[in-house]
């Protein structure tokens, strides 16, 4: 895997996301790049039913359970500023298991789902990220695959993402700050997307939802 | 024993030898197919196996005589001449293919030429040497494998080419060796000297052991914090070099005795093993990248060329492989980007190290 | 850098139960090297692999009375293979005929920070021991010879010593719901290596 940058686009004035991600999209395959197949990151939640542990007074946590049709036999569980736990596919037959101490919030499930692309050797993921039937945002996920250590070719990416992104080009992610030199783990891009469609899942509807 | 007379009497025997063997055949023939005939029909039980067992007999008579007939003639025949005036390379000129491995007609050729450039050389030190320069020109010639290489063990070279390979080197070395060395010499002793004194048949700089060619690299190994060298020896005597570069790329580099054969670049994350868990120095790398780098380390060990002193090319062939730490940090000296076509700055200038675009070096 | 073949969301958890059938027994030390070779000839044709292997056993309390229980396992002597995770259920007790115990089994791999993984989630380490041993197989039954050993210093694996003076021994096999015939199998087998070692099932509820 690649060092990764996830981040967020805002929907064009006046436009609907489904515009804003042609517009996207068409300014990457003037660049050069190639379609690739599709892809799809999804993010369940569960927390903690109340009174575990004993300790009326502690607040439940939040767990979030991620898959993505880039790794499809994997399964990430991860809590916020938490560690974060790669598993295959049973750990969702795990979960069931575990109903009376984690109750899925079914209602907060948010995915996103999109198109690849393929330039040099870069990998451009654009996303559209729903809750349930409403389109809420756009994710863009930007892999540069031969390099592993994330600093080293920050300035690298942030140039190819100037060139279609523009303005909105996003800053270092924060992962990356506690990265030092260790090499890059699937583990980081899931991080990424949990604090970006928990982001989206906060903010308000966008206006003109229902298209996707 | 490889005289005439020995010869004609080897030849007679020798025909009567293939008879002998025909003889054997047919006879152990008619026995396995009396045993496959079983026994005739006669009246009694007793008389037909009474005929069985003698017809039997009979045939395994024959074959025994047979045998020690084929005995005595091979006696005679005696062994080939040991005194082999072509010593293993005369074994190649009985090769029944001849037409489609004419092997020892081109060692032949390598051979000839081989020779004339040698005396060419002696001809050039007497006359040279008095301040007259006799331009010439070694042409590395540089073997490149057609896309895409089979996995042939031995390199894919044939023992022709090798020869003519060692030769031009050897060439090579010599006529560095004479640009070299100061016009103004017009003593004739220097030159009678060496006139005299036949140079070796074999380049020194080739034929080292295994062990000096392992202390050059752990040499070059502690020479950088940042590279470690890892030397293996899985295909015969030519050394395999892995590079590991920091967390940005591997190399992988072949080697013949101390000169560097051919590299392979490619990323950190990527497999270097084939499925049997040996290196794999055939596949390239899965970016476009390091596709590109390989392409300049090649360029590389063209220019870097030293062939009296072939651990100085190799230390400097490092120092320049080491430049690509920054391979995605450095933008390019000339244009100032990072990105050109979607690929960092891969070309490093041989002297001065600095980071170009392959599009942006003059 | 293909896309990967599955291009919509992958099935999330089987609905498909897997069961897990258990025999055991133990020998005690000088029978082992017997026991041993008999399986040898027994079972596939492979070298009997050799493992050590760390156990940690979790606990989750909740409101229910029963906690719910975790095991984790990780290898000692082999670098770079994932960390188990294994839930085991109730026994079921269903006919007394059946000749194994069954469970409901569910086995997860994961990566190295799965203790650290259980603690955020609430867990509690109740105990942990290493168990040392050999692993043979034959078609989709697992035989493990294995001796336990107790862990003087929490967290230290170095400073072990043998929980007895025997070697447990355990047939086990995973199978979906439903297939009751493979407790014949394992019948079968485990008759095959008596008097060596008798394997049966014992009712875990029975031990205190």
């Amino acid at each position: 895997m690649g060092v990764t940058c996830v981040s967020q686009i805002p929907v064009a004035e006046g436009k609907s996301v489904q515009q804003t991600v042609e517009m996207l999209t068409r300014k990457l395959e003037l660049l050069g790049a190639e379609k690739q197949g599709t892809f799809c990151v999804d993010c369940e939640t569960y927390h903690t039913a109340t009174t575990t542990m004993g300790n009326p007074a502690q607040p439940g946590k939040l767990m979030y359970v991620m898959h993505s049709s880039e790794y499809p036999l994997s399964c990430f569980a991860l809590f916020e500023n938490g560690p974060c736990l790669i598993t295959d596919t049973n750990f969702d037959v795990l979960m069931m298991k575990l109903k009376g101490f984690f109750q899925n919030a079914k209602a907060n499930k948010i995915e996103s789902r999109g198109t690849r692309y393929q330039f040099c050797d870069f990998l451009v993921k654009i996303g559209t990220v729903t809750m349930g039937p409403s389109a809420r945002g756009i994710s863009v996920e930007v892999e540069y695959c031969p390099c592993v250590v994330a600093n080293d070719c920050w300035n690298l990416m942030m140039e190819f993402m100037q060139s279609f992104m523009g303005s909105h080009t996003p800053g270092i992610p924060s992962v990356f700050g506690s990265k030092h030199d260790s090499v890059y783990s699937p583990a980081d891009t899931m991080i990424q997307y949990m604090e970006l469609l928990n982001k989206i899942r906060k903010q308000q509807q966008v206006s003109s939802t229902g298209m996707r | 024993m490889a005289d005439v007379m020995n010869v004609g009497v080897n030849l007679e025997a020798f025909s009567q030898a293939i008879n002998a063997i025909q003889a054997l055949r047919s006879s152990v023939t008619r026995v396995f197919d009396c045993l496959k005939d079983g026994m005739k029909n006669k009246r009694t039980l007793e008389s037909r196996e009474k005929a069985f067992i003698a017809e039997f007999q009979d045939n395994l008579h024959s074959v025994n005589r047979d045998l020690n007939e084929l005995e005595r003639l091979s006696h005679l025949v005696g062994k080939p001449s040991e005194n082999h005036p072509l010593h293993n390379s005369g074994l190649l000129s009985l090769d029944p293919v001849q037409d489609k491995t004419p092997l020892y007609s081109q060692l032949l050729q390598a051979y000839k030429w081989s020779n004339k450039a040698a005396s060419q050389q002696m001809v050039e030190e007497d006359v040279g040497t008095m301040g007259r320069r006799r331009r010439f020109r070694p042409e590395r010639e540089v073997w490149r494998p057609e896309e895409p290489e089979p996995k042939s063990p031995a390199e894919g070279m044939d023992m022709a080419e090798m020869d003519t390979m060692i030769q031009l080197q050897y060439h090579a070395g010599l006529a560095s060796g004479l640009l070299n060395q100061q016009s103004l010499k017009r003593s004739a002793n220097q030159m009678g000297v060496s006139a005299k004194r036949r140079p070796k048949a074999q380049p020194t700089t080739l034929v080292l052991p295994p062990q000096y060619v392992d202390d050059v690299i752990s040499r070059i190994d502690r020479m950088f914090p940042e590279m470690t060298i890892h030397l293996s020896r899985p295909n015969g005597s030519s050394a395999m070099l892995l590079v590991t570069l920091g967390k940005v790329l591997k190399v992988i580099v072949v080697m013949r005795s101390l000169f560097i054969d051919r590299t392979i670049v490619k990323g950190y994350n990527e497999n270097i093993y084939t499925e049997d868990g040996k290196l794999d120095i055939w596949s390239k790398s899965n970016y476009q990248v390091f596709q590109k780098v390989t392409d300049h380390a090649t360029t590389a060990l063209l220019h870097y060329q030293l062939p009296q002193m072939p651990d100085v090319v190799v230390r400097s062939f490092m120092t320049w492989l080491r430049s690509y730490i920054r391979l995605f940090q450095a933008p390019c000296q000339r244009c100032g980007k990072f990105l050109q076509d979607g690929l960092p700055p891969t070309w490093r200038d041989f002297r001065t190290l600095e980071a170009f675009h392959d599009t942006c070096r003059q | 850098m293909e896309a990967p073949p599955v291009t919509v969301m992958p099935v999330t958890g089987g609905t498909i139960n897997m069961m897990e059938y258990l025999l055991q027994g133990s020998v005690l030390d000088q029978s082992l090297e017997s026991l041993l070779h008999r399986l040898r000839g027994l079972c596939d044709n492979m070298e009997p692999e050799a493992f050590v292997d760390h156990e940690m056993m979790f606990l989750l309390k909740g409101q229910q009375a029963s906690p719910f229980v975790l095991k984790a396992r990780r290898s000692i002597d082999k670098a770079g293979i994932p960390w188990h995770l294994r839930y085991l259920g109730q026994p079921e007790m269903g006919d007394k005929n059946r000749h194994a115990l069954v469970r409901n089994c569910v086995d997860i791999a994961t990566s190295d920070n799965l203790t650290e993984f259980l603690l955020e989630m609430g867990f509690r380490m109740d105990h942990e021991f290493v168990a040392k041993g050999h692993i043979f197989r034959k078609g989709i039954m697992k035989v493990v010879v294995c001796k336990i050993f107790r862990i003087l210093i929490p967290g230290n694996t170095d400073n072990i010593e043998p929980l007895s003076l025997s070697y447990l021994v355990e047939l086990s096999m995973v199978a979906p719901a439903g297939q009751d015939t493979v407790s014949d199998e394992m019948r079968s087998f485990a008759e095959q290596l008596k008097p060596l070692v008798h394997l049966e099932k014992i009712d875990p509820k029975r031990l205190t």
